[in-house]
């Protein structure tokens, strides 16, 4: 037992976060919401040359070895500058189901590509009506082709590989240019680049390994992924919000000197730490191949509902200014009411956990 | 990171629980209930945890302790505290008292003070709080006035836990200097209890006894050999004793037994398939691996000789919000049964959850309210101005 990171991931976060701060200012995150494909291809390839879409790949298939508890301390930095880029749906969703259900001669096509950052994967799941991530796909597949409707498919405008989950658990690759699929944006409240996604007799190949059992596992890396990023992303709010505190000055005194906003800014401290140490444990516990169902409810569970609780304390003492849109507060709060959505709520993780439990 | 116990840590848990089980009897209900057999036998166990060397585990070997590892301390903690604390009032010897005497007291003190506790043989109870001063404990008006070889104590303290077990020694905070700025002029003295010139009168507690009691101090004279650390010191001796208690008890893991036992409860009853249970269960087992893993947390950063004063508030917010929240689920589940004392007959799980509940009123009072322990973190941990 020990909590502590390692020097190792201090470097690792240490370096990010030097390179992010200058690459990923809050202008460009706001320009990337207006702009197809949501994400700076120039600065995707800067990020490929650090080696991050690759980093917990094997190193046969031309990745870093790192575990899923080194990329959840890498999107907690993406988190604080809110980086739009493909790197979730390729680097925790598409290349590790790949990995864990992609024939040999799939992954060593798909992989070094994916690891290079040369190419941008995702995951088409969702279908019409799911109220969250755990539904059974009906997308058919007949003859080496796919038909259905997938939604909430992340930057699908510029993948390269979209892994389709299909009917009876199965999972099969779309590769760019494939006839037969359109492609529109979803407006979301978090601005991000989400697509429906329909596939009418598109070409498609079947992955022939586990399929079923590595969706479950992705939706739980999803799960942390997103906590992760939004954790990185509380953290940059409250350093917001304690500046804040300090010098927006009224009745004579800054507002950080009166014990209710003082005490709101505590309270922020310690949900976020909570947070934040259930997330690196449960990024350990899918590192240590363990089901992980208790450790990822918990962080899920308790995550959704504690950025709740941040981010409108966080307005709650910024005042009017935060609901502005001058103001970049709003940037962050959209994209963690996103989070809270996304990967299953308080309510479904608390169930997970339930069972977990005994119950 | 790693967020595993060791096999050989693993081990030492079973051990401890095989121990516990055989030790424990079944009239064992923690402290503060009116059961006389309950004192005597936390002295009796200490005693035996002695001869194992499990007492003091976590001291140096200088001092009669085995260096154990930080985190087999924390495992003898969590098996202590999931079995309503055997350990009764000694468990402040071990966590605070003693690591207080090794840091600020001189080698003719530890040699004095440190063997009994080591040994299991004495209880001390703590001399903070004053009618005047609780969250403001730097208020404190009780005066030890030094004249030579001795120091010569005069004031009320109050809310002291054990000082009517009857307790061996006082961890006394007095004013040694008075008109000093607020924090300047206290000092620590380790007082005999049996000194002439001290009362003390028990204070009923929701609890039961022992919890509350409050102690007079008559012109009682303390040899100048009993000052804990420097004079005028003394806030130094208190806030690190503070931190130690705040790290020291493992709140979280006595919230995880009673939870434990309600699902177990549910199942027989039938409640498990509500909805709404599973909810509630749940959502208290995620909090308390949340209060876990800030426990595990400070206890990390003390590992690499770090003190961990904020993490360490961080961490009791948690603990104690969970410990109340455990006791009001826990009685909402039992419904009217909840009610019954452990007196009654028929009451379920002992009485264990309505003691979870009334145990745990005061527990975001004690050692520094929530409200101070939001103050420390918003002060120290954020930067934040002093508030009012």
């Amino acid at each position: 037992m020990d909590l502590t990171p390692t020097p190792e991931q201090e470097q690792l976060v240490r370096s990010a976060r030097a390179f992010l701060a200058r690459a990923c200012p809050p202008a460009h995150v706001r320009a990337m919401e207006a702009d197809a494909p949501g994400f700076s291809a120039a600065l995707w390839r800067e990020i490929a040359g650090l080696g991050w879409p690759g980093m917990a790949l094997p190193a046969q298939y031309g990745g870093g070895g790192l575990g899923f508890l080194d990329v959840a301390l890498l999107l907690e930095e993406m988190g604080r500058v809110l980086l739009p880029s493909p790197f979730v749906a390729t680097a925790v969703l598409g290349a590790p189901l790949v990995l864990a259900a992609g024939s040999e001669e799939q992954r060593r096509r798909w992989l070094p590509r994916l690891a290079a950052g040369d190419a941008i994967a995702t995951l088409a799941l969702v279908e019409p009506g799911w109220r969250d991530e755990w539904g059974a796909a009906t997308a058919r597949v007949h003859a080496g082709r796919v038909s259905g409707t997938k939604r909430f498919v992340p930057v699908a405008a510029a993948a390269d590989l979209l892994l389709v989950a299909v009917e009876n658990g199965g999972l099969v690759a779309v590769e760019r240019g494939a006839p037969g699929v359109e492609c529109a944006r979803q407006a979301t409240l978090d601005g991000g680049h989400v697509y429906e996604v329909r596939f009418a007799d598109t070409p498609a190949e079947a992955l022939p390994g586990p399929a079923g059992a590595a969706l479950a596992r992705a939706r739980l890396h999803a799960a942390v992924a997103a906590l992760a990023f939004s954790a990185g992303a509380a953290e940059r709010v409250l350093e917001m919000t304690v500046e804040h505190a300090k010098t927006r000055v009224q009745f004579g005194r800054p507002i950080g000197g009166f014990q209710a906003v003082a005490h709101r800014c505590a309270d922020m401290r310690s949900d976020l730490d909570a947070l934040r140490w259930l997330v690196y444990q449960a990024a350990w516990a899918l590192d240590a191949g363990r089901p992980g169902e208790l450790e990822v409810g918990a962080a899920k569970a308790y995550g959704s509902d504690a950025l709740r609780r941040l981010f409108m304390h966080a307005h709650q003492v910024h005042g009017a200014i935060g609901f502005s849109t001058e103001h970049d507060l709003q940037l962050f709060t959209r994209r963690a009411k996103a989070t809270e959505l996304a990967w299953g709520s308080a309510t479904l993780h608390r169930e997970r956990v339930a069972r977990a439990m005994g119950l | 990171m790693d967020f595993a116990f060791t096999d050989e840590e693993e081990g030492f848990r079973a051990e401890l629980r095989a121990f516990l089980a055989e030790e424990l009897p079944a009239w064992w209900r923690g402290m503060f209930v009116d059961d006389p057999r309950a004192l005597p036998f936390t002295r009796a166990f200490c005693a035996k945890l002695a001869a194992r060397g499990w007492l003091t585990m976590a001291w140096p070997r200088a001092y009669g302790g085995q260096d154990a590892s930080p985190w087999k301390q924390a495992i003898l903690r969590e098996e202590m505290w999931a079995h309503e604390e055997p350990r009764g009032p000694q468990y402040m010897n071990l966590n605070y008292i003693g690591p207080c005497v090794m840091r600020f007291g001189s080698e003719a003190q530890k040699r004095r003070f440190l063997p009994s506790m080591a040994a299991g043989a004495v209880v001390w109870t703590q001399g903070f709080s004053e009618p005047g001063a609780g969250s403001d404990l730097a208020a404190i008006a009780t005066r030890a006035e030094e004249r030579g070889d001795h120091f010569v104590v005069d004031g009320q303290k109050t809310w002291n836990s054990y000082a009517d077990a009857p307790a061996d020694w006082c961890f006394l905070l007095a004013r040694t200097t008075p008109g000093a700025a607020r924090h300047a002029g206290l000092s620590v003295l380790l007082v005999d209890m049996r000194t002439p010139g001290i009362t003390v009168r028990p204070i009923g507690s929701m609890a039961g006894p022992h919890e509350l009691n409050e102690i007079f101090f008559d012109g009682v004279r303390v040899p100048r050999d009993c000052l804990l650390g420097e004079r005028d010191r003394g806030w130094e001796v208190v806030t690190a004793g503070l931190t130690f208690e705040r790290v020291g008890v493992a709140r979280y893991a006595r919230a995880g037994r009673v939870l434990e036992l309600l699902v177990e409860h549910v199942k027989r009853t039938g409640q498990a398939a509500d909805p709404t249970v599973r909810q509630q269960l749940a959502e208290l087992r995620v909090r308390c691996e949340a209060a876990r893993l800030l426990n595990y947390r400070a206890i990390s950063l003390q590992a690499r000789g770090g003190v961990p004063r904020v993490e360490a508030s961080i961490a009791r917010l948690h603990n104690t919000q969970l410990e109340q929240a455990v006791g009001h689920a826990g009685l909402e589940l039992l419904g009217l049964a909840g009610a019954l004392t452990h007196d009654a007959p028929d009451t379920p799980l002992g009485g264990l959850v309505w003691r979870q509940w009334v145990r745990n009123i005061p527990s975001t009072i004690a050692a520094g309210t929530t409200e101070v322990q939001k103050n420390i973190i918003a002060r120290h941990g954020l930067g934040l101005p002093p508030s009012s």
